[in-house]
């Protein structure tokens, strides 16, 4: 094996001829592929571009310790009647893993798509779906899992044509042409190239209500939503009230998350923000007491219950902390809207 | 047009050599191994040119290539090119003699093979790259929010076997110093 040098270490190593040579050869063959990207190279992280804070902040460790049971959700059972009666085109595009023994980890939606990711033991399993429009880009983008870039093994996913590639021999990636207005790629890892073949026949396409009632208990249905963000609001009107700046636009809060720990990012997140805008207009126009107003509020996060709760999952709470530090100091935190997904 | 692109390509080259180089020889058996997964990977990314993004983007987006050709290496599918005859010579005559500056100790790397693959990978990118949830997400092709838990449990797991948190005592920070600023939140 390599010692593990340090790249400090490879600068340093006598290869300057050979280093020049190589960039002049690289150089001297021919260009195959000079088409300008229309999204980034790594594919799948692009759709994380636009929320880029919230993914980047709502980081999570959902201690989900509730289980499929024996491996037949509520959800999963009806999904897929619904499913194999109905060939006719698809209405569904909410994918589930319908076997025994996987724990869902975590889970992600927005208006760009979701991710519903699963473990058992080692071995992981990932959904995602995405708008149809992307389905080229993505499609091109793992081509080049292989070097050549290939189409990917032909397989079947959910009675539709899929493409399969393989990071690796326990690592495989498939994409399923776009139906009813979205497209799924299904990772597995940890797992053989049998073991994923066979996980991708145990998928089930669900719609909204089937896929929230195949979420673990912990998980925050649409039903239940208003309720959850009403008595985050209340936890944290004890400490700032009201809850946001005389003055806002802000009609409301909302989210379409099922997640606690991101619904608490979206709304307390949200509140955040509201002040930190505050804050910095104030600034801007030299108001000491606005200025003051506003830090006094973000001076209460940490005492904010459901930043509290969302403290041992994930590092969000961190960041609306160091935000108030900041203009408790009196600056306005720079680049606090991206790093909290600010609306607007 | 062409002038252009070869100044584009140089200037890659230039900015990310030594770290395509050392995240090559970090993961190979040979020296020659790692030239040549150097060379592929920066042949991919002269003929992708246009697909390279800018930036802070760049090296982790060659890091996914490099992760990429390694696998088509680790296959059995060596040497598809016949590029960087000379740094090959050169690296294989010049690591032998190399006995410090690595980046981690041994007892760590020990433990390291201990855990899965999946978290040895993220591991890897975040101690021997020095790269943050968000660019091991990039490199890897997968949301912060799944890279995010993952490192975490398996800096666990590492810590579990070894006793101590391995950034502790381990980790010599190698040359990325814009790869390792904090990353935003």
């Amino acid at each position: 094996m390599n010692p593990m040098l340090s790249d400090d270490t490879v600068a340093g190593l006598p290869l300057s001829l050979g280093r020049a040579e190589l960039l002049e050869e690289i150089m001297s063959t021919p260009v195959l592929d000079d088409r300008p990207a229309t999204t980034p190279p790594a594919g799948r992280s692009s759709r994380w571009l636009a929320p880029v804070a919230v993914a980047a902040a709502v980081a999570l460790l959902v201690a989900v310790t509730a289980w499929w049971g024996s491996g037949y959700g509520p959800g999963g059972e009806s999904g897929a009647d619904g499913i194999a009666s109905a060939p006719a085109p698809e209405r569904d595009y909410r994918a589930i893993l319908d076997a025994p023994g996987w724990t869902v980890e975590n889970v992600y939606a927005d208006s760009h798509g979701g991710e519903l990711s699963y473990a058992k033991g080692e071995q992981s399993f990932e959904i995602n779906w995405y708008p149809a429009a992307s389905y080229d880009d993505y499609v091109e983008d793992r081509r080049h899992i292989t070097d050549p870039p290939s189409d990917g093994e032909p397989v079947e996913v959910l009675d539709l044509d899929a493409r399969m590639w393989a990071y690796s021999d326990t690592d495989h990636t498939a994409i399923r042409e776009p139906a009813a207005g979205h497209w799924l790629e299904v990772r597995g890892g940890g797992m053989d190239r049998a073991a994923y073949l066979a996980l991708l026949g145990e998928l089930r396409l669900v719609d909204e209500q089937a896929f929230e009632a195949a979420m673990p208990a912990t998980f925050v249905d649409g039903s239940e939503r208003d309720a959850a963000i009403e008595e985050i609001l209340a936890g944290i009107r004890r400490y700032v009230d009201p809850v946001i700046p005389p003055g806002s636009q802000r009609v409301g809060f909302s989210s379409d998350q099922n997640d606690p720990y991101h619904l608490g990012a979206d709304v307390a997140g949200a509140v955040a923000c509201e002040w930190l805008a505050d804050f910095a207009e104030a600034h801007r126009a030299g108001d000491q007491r606005r200025m003051d107003r506003a830090a006094a509020a973000l001076a209460t996060a940490r005492q904010w219950p459901v930043l509290q709760q969302m403290e041992a999952d994930g590092d969000y709470p961190e960041a609306i902390y160091g935000y108030a530090d900041e203009v408790a100091a009196g600056q306005v935190p720079e680049g606090y809207a991206d790093g909290l997904g600010c609306e607007g | 047009m062409t002038d252009g692109r070869e100044e584009t390509f140089r200037r890659l080259y230039a900015a990310h050599f030594d770290a395509v180089l050392g995240f090559a020889l970090r993961r190979t058996e040979r020296p020659e191994d790692a030239a040549d997964v150097t060379a592929d990977t920066f042949l991919v990314a002269w003929r992708r040119l246009a697909h390279v993004p800018a930036g802070q983007e760049q090296r982790p987006w060659l890091y996914g290539v490099a992760r990429r050709v390694l696998a088509n290496h680790r296959r059995g599918d060596r040497r598809r090119t016949h590029l960087g005859e000379r740094l090959r010579r050169e690296l294989a005559a010049a690591v032998p003699d190399v006995s410090d500056g690595v980046v981690q100790r041994a007892d760590v790397t020990a433990a390291m093979r201990r855990l899965s693959a999946r978290d040895q990978e993220v591991l890897e990118l975040h101690l021997w790259e020095g790269l943050e949830p968000r660019e091991i997400a990039e490199v890897l092709g997968l949301t912060t929010v799944v890279v995010r838990p993952r490192l975490s449990r398996a800096r666990a797991r590492l810590r579990d076997l070894l006793g101590n948190d391995p950034e502790a005592g381990g980790h010599v920070p190698s040359r990325q110093p814009q790869l390792t600023r904090e990353e935003r939140p």
